[in-house]
């Protein structure tokens, strides 16, 4: 885990570094002259060996600091301006994780118990329209019709221009509406994230439902199977505790996987709705040349990635106790 | 005895059925080249010649059989139509690629006789650029596919056959790259080389090779063990012949599955930055026809409707494909 994550780091600053362009005649003035360029050129200290930069950059991390913002938000600590974004990105991934799991794995279950009927159908195909649809194109689809043409939903940001912001304590806009005691504005956050989080759930749910869907129709082939229909379980009693939990170790390894999938489609949704989530963040922190905040946004994703997959390896052994570290 | 009569029966009819129509040369061709390398039990080195001819021509039944479902049906014809517009396009479409691609007409119009499906930015002409728009789509996944597919089975190869340190280095390097985010990495490496069609296919190329090389390595690690290797290593075979003449071949069908399934994803994440704003620009592109056209969705949905339309059209073909070939190749995966 740690040397995967330094890994990801040094990538990262090689990769960013090897952009043409620099932070620093991004954000002067284009009348500045030479002076003032080498001055900032020097302050950031970009007339260091690249090596030595390295360092610097690391010994910083190590101590806490991940560095200024150069270029989007000039001088503003780069932690601050992602946990500014971050919490819209958390709730729509979260939400949609929450969502799609439920349902996919609820779907493939009932998919493979009625197979080849009506039900599997429906099912199936949902499932095989939604891994080949693309993200943004749903978002777009979704804004066309529901928002524009029937106007149930609102189209566009996380809130109405109308509506203040909550004092802030934690960042997330629910908790702290609710700690303010402004319930309004909660709905009001959960009906701008609906069309959001449908879009981004649809595609991960298409997933889980196809994998759960096979897994469990291998699972009740097995002999076990056979036994404990023999001894006179019930059916749901065989679908819920003897086939349902050893069909969910693929299905699980699937949601580890398409974690780092996720989290880019979450970026795209972002810009089809307009949230100001991290991916607006990322897009301009690239355009930018701003090497600490994108550097902080790929480690941030990458750290997400190996959580999400630790977690994975623990629900392993909760499905299947044999396995055991 | 009785066994026998039978088996001159089939392979009979077989023959006779085969003989029915020319179209059925070409696939008789086609699976009898695939087979060698897909389905083991067809080499079997035990079995008798007749055995085998009935083993072969009952296999190939089945491969068929297999294959024969509705669903894979739709897939082939899909992908079919998306090779014709990309191969045909000229033909097909009422604009040429320079109208399609140039300042033309009137902008974001209605559909008219003119324009079948309207027009988008700078009075491009929708229809057409539906059209050329498989060109870009297939050029970009084919070539990504190949180059994760080959360097993914070489490292594969090299890292599951010899283990030790070059085994732990190789896969090592390979979780960074798992972990890093994709999307941020293609953007990167875009803005680093350029907008080129060139650096889009390597970013997404680079990408695909842990993947592989990780569904290579778990099978070669199983197969190393195997008696066959031992006696080819005791007959005096080179490590790099037994690599790739006597490991490859028994690990390859999994790769082919997933290659069919990938070319989908990989269209997908194409449009995907396309519509960030990250595609050659001299290129007819559905995603960046969609990112462009998404400003204008109240007075002109046609815009950004229909190369959608058509990003589902080539992913959901290669994704039927891909699960029939998977079913028809590996019966025991059938029910996905």
């Amino acid at each position: 885990m740690i040397p995967v994550l330094f890994g990801a780091l040094f990538l990262t600053f090689v990769l960013s570094r090897a952009m043409p362009g620099d932070p620093v005649s991004a954000y002067l003035p284009a009348r500045a002259t030479p002076e003032q360029y080498w001055a900032a050129y020097y302050a950031y200290g970009f007339h260091l060996p690249i090596w030595q930069q390295f360092f610097i950059y690391l010994g910083n991390i190590f101590t806490g600091n991940w560095g200024n913002s150069i270029n989007v938000a000039k001088g503003v600590p780069v932690w601050d301006l992602i946990w500014e974004r971050l919490p819209r990105t958390i709730d729509i991934t979260l939400f949609s994780m929450i969502i799609a799991t439920f349902i996919g794995i609820k779907a493939g279950v009932t998919s493979a118990k009625h197979r080849n009927k009506w039900k599997d159908t429906v099912f199936r195909g949902t499932a095989l329209i939604g891994v080949s649809i693309p993200v943004f194109w749903l978002g777009l689809l979704l804004q066309y019709f529901i928002s524009y043409q029937l106007g149930w939903l609102p189209n566009m940001h996380f809130k109405d221009a109308a509506y203040p912001d909550p004092p802030v304590v934690t960042g997330f806009r629910i908790i702290d509406s609710l700690i303010s005691g402004q319930w309004y504005l909660v709905t009001d956050y959960l009906v701008h994230l609906a069309l959001p989080v449908f879009s981004l759930s649809f595609i991960f749910l298409a997933s889980i439902t196809r994998q759960t869907r096979s897994s469990m129709l291998e699972v009740l082939q097995q002999d076990y199977i056979r036994t404990a229909r023999a001894k006179g379980c019930k059916e749901k009693d065989v679908i819920k505790k003897h086939a349902r939990k050893n069909a969910l170790i693929p299905t699980v390894t699937i949601i580890g996987l398409n974690i780092g999938g996720l989290l880019g489609g979450a970026f795209l949704t972002e810009t089809t709705f307009n949230l100001f989530g991290v991916g607006n963040l990322l897009l301009e922190a690239i355009t930018g040349r701003d090497y600490s905040t994108l550097n902080a946004i790929v480690v941030m994703t990458t750290l997400v990635f190996i959580i999400v997959n630790l977690f994975v390896d623990i629900i392993y052994a909760y499905l299947d106790p044999r396995i055991k570290y | 005895m009785k066994q026998e009569v039978s088996l001159e029966q089939l392979k009979g009819e077989l023959e006779a059925e085969e003989e029915k129509s020319a179209s059925k040369a070409v696939f008789k061709w086609f699976f009898k080249n695939i087979k060698f390398l897909l389905i083991p039990a067809s080499r079997l080195e035990e079995l008798t010649m007749r055995e085998r001819e009935y083993e072969k021509s009952v296999s190939k039944r089945k491969f068929l059989k297999r294959l024969k479902s509705i669903l894979t049906i739709i897939g082939v014809i899909l992908v079919l139509y998306v090779i014709t517009l990309a191969v045909f396009g000229a033909w097909i479409s009422p604009f040429t690629f320079a109208e399609a691609d140039d300042v033309y007409g009137v902008y974001w119009t209605a559909p008219s006789p003119l324009h079948p499906l309207g027009t988008t930015y700078m009075g491009r002409d929708v229809y057409a650029r539906m059209i050329y728009g498989a060109r870009a789509s297939l050029t970009m996944a084919l070539p990504a596919i190949g180059v994760s597919l080959g360097f993914g089975i070489l490292f594969g190869l090299i890292s599951g056959y010899t283990g030790g340190w070059l085994d732990t280095i190789i896969m090592r390097l390979f979780d960074i790259m798992l972990a890093f985010p994709a999307l941020i990495f293609a953007i990167v490496i875009v803005s680093i080389f350029g907008r080129q069609l060139n650096n889009i296919i390597m970013a997404y190329g680079i990408l695909g090779i842990p993947y592989y090389s990780r569904l290579i390595r778990g099978n070669v690690l199983q197969a190393k063990e195997l008696p066959y290797i031992q006696a080819a290593k005791v007959a005096g075979a080179k490590n790099w012949r037994i690599m790739f003449r006597h490991i490859l071949p028994n690990t390859i069908q999994p790769i082919i599955i997933s290659f069919t399934l990938d070319i989908g994803g990989v269209i997908l994440s194409f449009a995907g930055l396309a519509f960030l704003g990250y595609s050659d620009p001299d290129l007819i592109e559905w995603g960046r026809d969609i990112s462009l056209a998404r400003g204008h969705i109240l007075t002109a949905p046609w815009a950004s409707l229909w190369p959608g339309v058509m990003i589902i059209i080539t992913v959901l073909g290669f994704m039927l494909l891909g699960d029939g070939l998977r079913d028809a190749l590996d019966p025991r995966l059938k029910n996905l």
